[in-house]
């Protein structure tokens, strides 16, 4: 009987759906998904086509300075360039810049410029224009987002001559540099920011090797090749202009439809594969998955250390003892995403090996610290102290990215057995409650970056009437460290001083890190030659997409 | 009829008026700093925060800030985004059009399954017809929108390639947002158009018209019919309305552009000119809708319409 009943179901369905189509199949089965993707007849040695490419969410603007998501930087890497770049072992290498040389006190670099770069609007790439980029960042009116943390202690500069330019900063800064190489700092056509104002964000223009050509909000953007570019980065073979004729970036933010289209053949790649897909898609002879590790700060959850009794050491080690990392890590994202050990994430200069399998769950170990500080077990299996209940109160932003909020709910479920209560809010307002009014006792967060400079916004003490930072720490000690490692030049002294700050913040329990976020591509077997950079995004100048 | 249709016309203003204020006191009410939400809240100092409040004006009190949006608003100008400063109107007159194509065609078929099954399970009542009808009601009913449009993708994109499971190119890519929203408005007008068929078919006049030798098929389709639309156009026509938000969901699922795709959007940003904007648009088109219908109910049903002439 019941058997009878699926099938009449499926009988139904079926005819339903034959309905539906029978009305509009016609039109419908004249375009083909697969003939769409290829774009053209591009026949020919895997020179030309385009590059179909899915992205998980609209980038705000293509105004380099103007951007703070990570996503614009996938589409702005193609159509600026950097004046310097950096290699995935860190070292700083010429791009635009072609040499350059520090002053003595480390507050001003000397660039010599490339000559013969042109802007894809035609004007010059000269030492007015990068003065005129960098002023552009720290001016108010810009509206600078995540670039004016990145261009700090930025000062002036000043033009030597045509292809000379000295920039000056307020101190030594050794994350500079490199903060040089990131796509946010990309240069942009001073005559297109004028001419633009703040629409350049809607028509940018850069030396990259790719032009913009259009973008249709929530739909797609579409750069094609620059023809004359000769002056590609380290980071890539090919210095001259790409072998496809352009990429269009389309944009798919729900996760179902993003890879059902690059199964289809409508797009040849997409991004942000969620981990319960990857399986599937490494089994398909049609596909390859890419795969880079971002650099930075991993997914880090920060105790708010000025609310107690988080301010309380061996508290926060009995959390630390009672979360099972491995397992979240593992079950969540069934071993396709990496365990983190540190408040940096591998691959970043300074980062500290030795702290990795340096915590291991201890139940015993986490009731043991519980009960020397007083906290006792109460009837229902919740610990108390003065009449107080040990609860704690874990915010994370919704919607559940990256499965962040089943992190929550597990480590709920770990810290019920040692007699803490937590209390889950899944907000998407944390500007209000993290930001504004530090209501939290847990949150996390993480971040692109290539210099560890990056731990001095997290843990050095704010000054007065500055935001404070996540965990409020305050300890004179890191703070030092944290100075000196903005400023020391010689590199074993750096990773030394990086060393100890990760494991002061280990030791202590100030941070309980999950995972390093791998950025995950999948794409057709006929795309070759997609790069990632030392931060992790991808580079289209190798590209090709095979006939 | 025409005097009906003015003072309807002077009723649907305040109808757009209220939904303005209501939509301004509600996005002005929720938790959550739109200048934090433009501002990476990591980098950015709280001067920052405060020249851009001033900037936009967010630093006067309410009323002012209320009297002088709608005051630009009855100029035409329905202000800039606060995101990335995109004057709103043209952006809502720029997507509008795949909105209304999506819409149109989702109640085409929303319309047409709906009638034919509803018509057909009512004369074939408790058959195969009636079987399956009930089941689409059921199924287009009870299946969120957002299931559906994803089963659609795997099987007709996925599986079968016949139709693209995204973007806003052209018909064919149109075809699955448009079945997906279809098929849930085809469950209401299949439940609704079977039950009023059904009644009518008990009246006496039917019954009447059998004595009168009149075929099966005329009384039908020739009576009974037109009696039972009357309350499916009225569902029809609150229907509409429905697909429309409808798409909110849809435009997202498959990576549409549309003013569904701009309202969730504007919402997750609290971009509140985008947001106002695109409901001062919509609510014009409900009340016109609403329009239509009240004036269709004259044409099919000559009871109203010389109820209106008297």
């Amino acid at each position: 009987m019941n058997r009878s009943i699926s099938w009449m179901k499926y009988m139904a369905l079926a005819a339903v759906l034959v309905m539906v189509l029978s009305g509009c199949g016609a039109a419908g089965g004249s375009t083909n998904g697969a003939a769409q993707a290829s774009g053209g007849d591009q026949a020919g040695q895997a020179e030309g086509g385009n590059l179909t490419f899915a992205l998980a969410t609209s980038p705000d603007t293509l105004d380099p300075h103007r951007s703070g998501l990570a996503v614009t930087v996938r589409a702005i890497r193609t159509i600026y360039d950097n004046l310097v770049v950096q290699l995935p072992d860190g070292s700083i290498k010429p791009w635009l810049a072609t040499e350059w040389s520090v002053s003595e006190d480390g507050k001003s670099y000397t660039f010599k410029l490339r000559e013969g770069v042109k802007f894809h609007d035609g004007t010059p790439f000269n030492a007015e224009a990068v003065k005129y980029n960098l002023d552009r960042v720290i001016d108010p009116a810009t509206k600078a987002a995540n670039s004016l943390a990145l261009i700090r202690p930025y000062s002036s500069s000043e033009v030597i001559d045509e292809y000379t330019i000295k920039v000056n900063l307020e101190s030594p800064s050794q994350a500079f540099l490199g903060n040089l190489s990131q796509a946010l700092l990309g240069i942009i056509s001073p005559t297109a920011a004028q001419k633009y104002g703040d629409q350049l964000g809607k028509n940018p223009v850069g030396t990259g090797p790719y032009t913009f050509v259009k973008w249709d909000e929530n739909a797609d953007i579409v750069v094609a090749k620059n023809k004359d570019y000769n002056w590609g980065p380290e980071t890539v073979e090919n210095k001259a202009a790409p072998h496809v004729d352009t990429i269009t970036f389309k944009i798919v933010p729900e996760e179902a439809t993003r890879i059902g289209s690059v199964q289809s053949g409508q797009v040849l790649a997409a991004e942000t594969v969620p981990p319960q897909n990857i399986a599937a898609l490494k089994n398909d002879p049609n596909q390859q998955l890419l795969q880079a590790n971002t650099v930075g700060l991993p997914y880090t959850l920060f105790f708010n250390l000025r609310k107690a009794p988080w301010d309380d050491v061996k508290v926060r080690q009995a959390v630390q003892s009672a979360v099972d990392v491995e397992s979240i890590v593992k079950t969540l994202y069934l071993g396709n995403y990496e365990r983190a050990w540190s408040a940096l994430s591998p691959g970043i200069l300074g980062y500290d090996a030795s702290l990795e399998g340096s915590i291991n769950p201890d139940i015993n170990k986490a009731n043991q610290l519980l009960d020397e500080q007083g906290w006792v077990k109460g009837a229902d299996g919740i610990r108390a102290k003065d009449g107080q209940k040990l609860t704690l109160r874990y915010v994370d932003g919704s919607p559940n990215r990256e499965k962040r909020n089943d992190i929550a709910a597990i480590i709920q479920q770990q810290l019920k057995q040692v007699g803490i209560a937590v209390e889950v809010e899944i907000t998407k307002d944390v500007a209000t409650v993290i930001y504004q009014n530090w209501d939290y006792d847990l949150y996390g967060n993480s971040q692109v970056n290539s210099d560890p400079n990056a731990l001095y916004a997290f843990y050095h003490t704010s000054a007065e009437g500055q935001r404070p930072t996540l965990s409020g720490l305050s300890d004179p000690k890191i703070d030092e460290l944290l100075e000196q490692g903005a400023v020391e030049s010689d590199a074993d002294k750096r990773v030394e001083i990086y060393n100890q700050i990760q494991q002061y913040l280990i030791e202590q329990a100030v941070i309980l890190p999950i995972y390093v976020f791998p950025y995950t591509v999948a794409a057709s077997k006929k795309v070759e030659g997609i790069k990632f950079d030392s931060l992790g995004y991808p580079l289209f100048n190798d590209a090709r997409i095979q006939p | 009829m025409v005097h009906t249709i003015l003072s309807r016309l002077a009723t649907s203003l305040l109808v757009i008026f209220g939904a303005s204020v209501l939509v301004y006191c509600i996005m002005y009410l929720l938790p959550g700093d739109p200048v934090l939400l433009m501002l990476d809240p990591s980098s950015a100092t709280p001067e920052m925060i405060e020249n851009l409040r001033v900037q936009l004006g967010l630093d006067q009190p309410f009323y002012i800030q209320f009297a002088n949006y709608f005051g630009d608003m009855l100029r035409g100008d329905f202000g800039k985004s606060m995101i990335n400063s995109d004057p709103v109107l043209p952006k809502i007159l720029e997507h509008f059009p795949a909105t209304l194509a999506l819409t149109a065609l989702s109640s085409i078929i929303a319309i047409t399954i709906g009638i034919t099954l509803g018509v057909l399970s009512a004369i074939h009542r408790n058959g195969v017809i009636d079987f399956v009808a009930r089941l689409v009601g059921l199924f287009g009913i009870s299946m969120p929108t957002f299931w559906t449009g994803i089963l659609l993708i795997l099987l007709f994109s996925v599986q079968l390639s016949w139709f693209p499971a995204m973007g806003s190119d052209g018909f064919s890519s149109l075809v699955l947002p448009a079945a997906t929203l279809g098929l849930v408005g085809a469950g209401f007008i299949v439940r609704m158009v079977r039950n009023s068929m059904l009644e009518v078919i008990n009246e006496p006049f039917i019954v009447a018209l059998r004595a009168k030798g009149l075929s099966e098929r005329a009384i039908m389709y020739g009576h009974a019919l037109r009696n039972a639309l009357i309350p499916a156009v009225t569902v029809i026509g609150m229907l509409i309305g429905d697909l429309l938000a409808g798409t909110v969901v849809v435009e997202t699922v498959f990576s549409r552009q549309g003013i569904g795709r701009i309202i969730a959007d504007a919402l997750m940003a609290k971009d509140l000119p985008v947001v106002q904007g695109v409901v001062f648009f919509t609510s014009i088109i409900y009340v016109v809708l609403n329009l239509l219908v009240d004036i269709s109910y004259s044409y099919i049903d000559p009871r109203v319409r010389r109820a209106v002439r008297t």
